[in-house]
């Protein structure tokens, strides 16, 4: 069996990614599972999607958690521990990332022992970046056993309701970065089968219904979680520029603009999703916005 | 201590009164309607410091309910049958909040077809809620079982909602003579209100009913409810027996009804079970060595308890008043199914499904039952399932489909 | 454009409302909760009714300061009811003094509010209930994919009316003014000065008080994120959006948008939204584009008539 994992944000595509993998691996002839996995969040939010794919009927299910091949189609979620991009992953496991950046960069970065290989999105017309394609097109490439005819034709079939001189900009980035990574043709290796443990069970205790019903006494506790993370952009205001007006601070959806007493307003970066309202919404133009993963520190 | 004559309605609405509520939320639904019009009257007159509001159905009902016991009040509300299943999502809602609440369900059977009279789909329905569940076969036993459930309710141990269960028109609308705790006797036991730490206000706030993200953390809080449920037997038995010191009337998970020595045992739920007494007693006049045993609690199903009841019994027969469709009395699949494992097990234990939709269980009908029962013990093994229903019954009931069949319709066509 | 925290009920420096919540990037629903909640204060419960926000509170994590239950899709409205009762027992038996009590306040969506929550919240106007009513309109079943719900407006494309919606948007307004609760309004977020004037003055006032607020739905309306208040801003001064307050069984228009020759055509509100995207490619679809456009135009001569007479 090959267990696939995609991970990418909520509105990039990596369902779709999966779903045109899934059915690439169909059209070969084979048994095939593919799900898409999101939490409570939304759009921009860190969520992953699978694909497994055997000559004979899958009968595991759910969450994989011992990939053969890990994708990801945004490389800032690779330090998010909540993404868990590397959850699983062995010396073993390829780690594919499309990014514009070198595969050493992320070695040296994450102390990564397993290969890592990146491909980058091609060029596009249009203002919809063919990232599903792409990245279902680089698993192609890397796992072997998919022709381009087959992924020609799964990306066809996964994306039959766009208009097709967009299905076909699809159709060429998969075949783009597919003929791109032909060096690594087949190098995701099938895990050998792994022992089974032993459950480290116990009897819950009874506990009293203050803490053991869903009640959560602490205000506030939402702060801890850092949904700066789903940020693609990151909204920067110039306070040279700014006249202290409090727009941006009114019309914040997430409350992460606060103003000090001069009413020069201050983003709080662990909570602002980068949605843009602020930088839409400015009337000096005082705020302008930056690719998040070239500020990853 | 004064004895009246009370309907098991008049009783619950008593229940209440003693327990001091503070807030009724209501719905009419017969047969349970008694119930709210007697304590809107007691609160109209000024007998009773009670907030009542008449909900849009039972479902607002039951939130409401619970939305109030979670701010502290000591909250009560009542409904039959369509009713509570019509507020069943909130059933389940309720008692994940973990908030003390009281229920009284007049039972009644569910439609289709429509009918008033009882049977205990309805509340079995409940079953799995997390609603524990108190069973009452008199009217004294309603009065009583009000206060012990508000004890049990409120229970630091427990902090489950309970629902007390009554027969729609066998005790509902029957008039029993009932012994009245006074007030104080009442309030001796279950002291009047007072502020709970754990209440929604302004200087503690809290987020309730929150959702959670994943199976462990659902586990976990679904497996705390299960264990708090199981844990609210052994404080049921010291509760009752805290009320039989105060009153003289103690009360249990079961009661045992000329169990010890039979050879053959009925085992019930409900007013019914007040029946099987009469059964057990004529029935001993002919040589069968019959008895009962009651289950007082369904949930916690009193499952170690009931096998002591019942080990080394030759025949054990369940009544089941409801109808698990494709599968059969649903008393008696729990029952069995905590006896499998006891090597001190009944020989046999049969299965008997009566009284739906109020029909009646009759003096004849006990006797068949414990016969066969003590046949099968006899032979060592048991009768397929049976529905309590005679030829008399069926021959009835093809005169109506007589008249329900009409012959042609309009255009002439036989149908 | 003037200051926004300048001559208008206090627009918060900080927040309440706490970040780091599921919400949607640019969700115009917690654009509007957010301010209101700075208006309310913390002494705030919320009862939630099923819908997006029911994720705000995910355990355990929650952005209320104050307090929030989550009870059912259909019967928060009954939930508020138990909550104020409560707590009118409880300080009228002085068991929390004075200081302990509430606001109570239900927030729902539109799919709650017009269609299996309508009895409950009938029935709290009926009885009179102490609370606030606040409806997230995102205009569709939002949390779960965005199908059409009764407050869909005509021709919007959801998951479940691909070819646009065939029926028209439910007036929640009319239907709740009908039971002549104390105060009714629409609001939306793009419009903060109107919003906050109109949550600061229902403070003040006591029994059903009920708010329909344009929610702006960059995810399922499709739309970019930093576009929500443009939407929004669009949907007022094209006069899609009426705001409007009822009171003492009178309705005021707050906000008369322009003449219909000076004001933005509504088409300018549709076409940037991907879910009226079939009415402007590969064609117009200019019978459903004008007859939106009469609607709308048909209501503003109706308001303006009756100013007039």
């Amino acid at each position: 069996m090959y267990r696939i994992r995609m991970h990418g944000r909520g509105g990039q595509g990596m369902k779709t990614a999966s779903r045109i993998l899934g059915t690439a691996f169909f059209l070969e002839g084979f048994e095939v599972q593919d799900a898409p996995r999101y939490g409570a969040e939304r759009r921009g939010a860190p969520m992953f999607a699978y694909v497994r794919a055997d000559r004979k009927t899958i009968y595991e299910r759910g969450i994989i958690v011992h990939p053969d091949l890990v994708v990801v189609s945004d490389d800032s979620l690779i330090a998010m521990a909540t993404a868990g991009v590397l959850t699983g992953l062995t010396a073993e496991t390829p780690l594919l990332i499309c990014s514009n950046r070198e595969a050493s960069f992320y070695h040296e970065r994450y102390d990564l022992k397993c290969q890592v290989i990146v491909f980058r999105l091609p060029p596009t017309t249009s203002s919809r970046s063919p990232r599903s394609s792409s990245c279902a097109g680089a698993a192609a490439a890397l796992l072997g056993m998919i022709s381009p005819h087959n992924l020609n034709q799964a990306v066809a079939q996964e994306l039959h309701t766009l208009p097709s001189n967009l299905l076909k900009e699809n159709q060429q980035a998969a075949r783009t970065v597919f003929d791109k990574l032909q060096d690594f043709k087949g190098i995701v290796q099938r895990r050998a089968k792994m022992e089974i443990g032993r459950p480290q069970w116990l009897d819950l205790p009874l506990e009293v219904a203050s803490i053991a019903a869903p009640i959560i006494h602490a205000p506030a506790s939402s702060l801890q979680m850092n949904t700066g993370v789903w940020r693609t952009l990151r909204p920067t205001i110039d306070l040279e520029e700014c006249i202290a007006c409090g727009q941006c601070n009114t019309y914040c959806p997430d409350g992460a603009i606060s103003l000090n007493t001069e009413g020069k307003p201050t983003i709080d970066y662990d909570h602002c999703k980068g949605c843009l309202i602020c930088l839409a919404q400015c009337p000096a133009q005082a705020i302008t916005a930056q690719p998040e993963q070239e500020e990853v520190s | 201590m004064s004895r009246t004559l009370l309907t098991g309605n008049g009783a619950a609405a008593w229940g209440a009164r003693l327990a001091q509520i503070e807030y009724l939320p209501a719905f009419p639904i017969t047969p349970q309607t008694e119930i709210i019009e007697t304590i809107s009257a007691w609160i109209d007159r000024g007998d009773m410091a009670c907030r009542m509001v008449t909900m849009d159905s039972e479902h607002s009902m039951i939130t409401a309910a619970g939305a109030a016991a979670a701010t502290g009040v000591r909250t009560f509300t009542a409904t039959s049958s369509q009713g509570l299943l019509y507020g069943m999502e909130m059933l389940y809602a309720v008692a994940g909040w973990r908030v003390p609440l009281v229920l009284v369900n007049v039972s009644r059977a569910l439609a289709a077809p429509v009918t008033l009279e009882p049977d205990h789909n309805d509340v079995l329905a409940a079953r799995d809620s997390g609603f524990l569940q108190i069973h009452c076969a008199t009217c004294q036993e309603v009065v009583d079982t009000m206060l012990l459930a508000y004890r049990l309710s409120e229970d630091k141990r427990v902090r489950l909602p309970v629902i007390v269960n009554l027969d729609g028109y066998y005790l509902s609308f029957t008039r029993e003579p009932v012994e009245l705790p006074t007030l104080d006797i009442a309030s001796r036991f279950l002291p009047a209100p007072t502020i709970r730490t754990d209440q929604i206000q302004a200087s503690q706030p809290t987020s309730q009913g929150i959702a959670v993200l994943g199976g462990s953390q659902y586990s976990y809080f679904r497996y705390e409810q299960h264990l708090a449920a199981l844990a609210s037997l052994s404080v049921y038995e010291e509760l009752g027996r805290e009320y039989g010191e105060l009153t003289g009337r103690f009360y249990s998970a079961l009661e045992l009804y000329q169990s010890e020595d039979a050879d053959t045992v009925f085992v019930m739920i409900g007013s019914f079970a007040t029946k099987a007494k009469e059964a057990v007693d004529r029935l001993r006049e002919i040589d069968l060595k019959v008895g009962l045993v009651r289950l007082c609690l369904v949930r916690p199903f009193p499952a170690a308890e009931l096998a002591a009841a019942l080990a080394g019994k030759k025949g054990v027969a369940v009544i089941d008043q409801n109808l698990s469709m494709g599968q059969g009395g649903i008393l008696f699949h729990e029952l069995t199914s905590v006896l499998y494992n006891r090597p001190d097990r009944p020989r046999v234990i049969t299965s008997y499904v009566g009284g739906l939709g109020g029909r009646d269980i009759s003096l004849e009908d006990f006797r068949g039952i414990a016969e066969e029962t003590a046949q099968a013990a006899k032979n060592g093994h048991a009768p397929p399932p049976r529905l309590l229903y005679t030829a008399a019954e069926l021959t009835q009931m093809r005169g109506l489909q007589e008249i329900a069949k009409t012959q042609k319709n309009s255009r002439g066509h036989t149908l | 454009m003037s200051p926004l925290n300048k001559n208008t009920p206090p627009l918060g420096q900080h927040h309440l409302l706490a970040g780091g919540t599921p919400a949607c990037a640019g969700c115009g629903g917690l654009e509007n909760i957010k301010i209101i909640y700075d208006i309310l204060g913390p002494k705030t419960i919320f009862v939630n009714a099923a819908g997006c926000m029911t994720l705000l509170s995910v355990y355990p994590f929650t952005p209320f300061p104050g307090s929030w239950l989550y009870t059912s899709m259909a019967s928060a409205p009954a939930g508020a009811q138990g909550v104020r009762d409560a707590l009118d027992i409880l300080l009228a038996k002085k068991r929390i003094p004075a200081d302990e009590d509430l606001q109570v306040v239900v927030l729902t969506g539109d799919g709650a509010a017009g269609g299996m929550g309508l009895s409950a919240t009938s029935g709290a106007m009926d009885r009179n209930l102490d609370f606030i009513y606040l409806c997230y309109d995102n205009e569709g079943y939002g949390n779960t994919g965005y199908q059409f719900s009764a407050a869909t407006p005509h021709g919007a494309k959801t998951t479940t009316s691909i070819m646009g919606n065939p029926g028209y948007k439910k007036d929640l307004f009319a239907i709740w003014a009908a039971h002549r609760p104390a105060y009714v309004a629409t609001i939306c977020g793009a419009e903060p000065h109107d919003l906050a004037r109109k949550v600061a003055k229902l403070k003040n006032i006591k029994g059903p008080k009920m708010l329909i607020a344009l929610a702006p739905c960059p995810t399922n309306w499709h739309f970019e994120p930093s576009a929500t208040i443009q939407i929004g801003k669009l949907a007022v001064q094209s006069g899609h959006w009426p705001l409007k307050e009822y009171e003492n069984g009178r309705v005021t228009h707050t906000k008369i948008p322009k003449p219909s020759d000076e004001r933005p055509q509504v088409e300018e509100y549709l076409c940037r939204q991907g879910r009226f995207s079939h009415l402007f490619t590969p064609q117009r679809n200019e019978t459903v584009l004008a007859e939106i456009q009469a609607k709308v135009d048909r209501y503003w001569q109706e308001v303006n008539d009756h100013y007039a007479g």
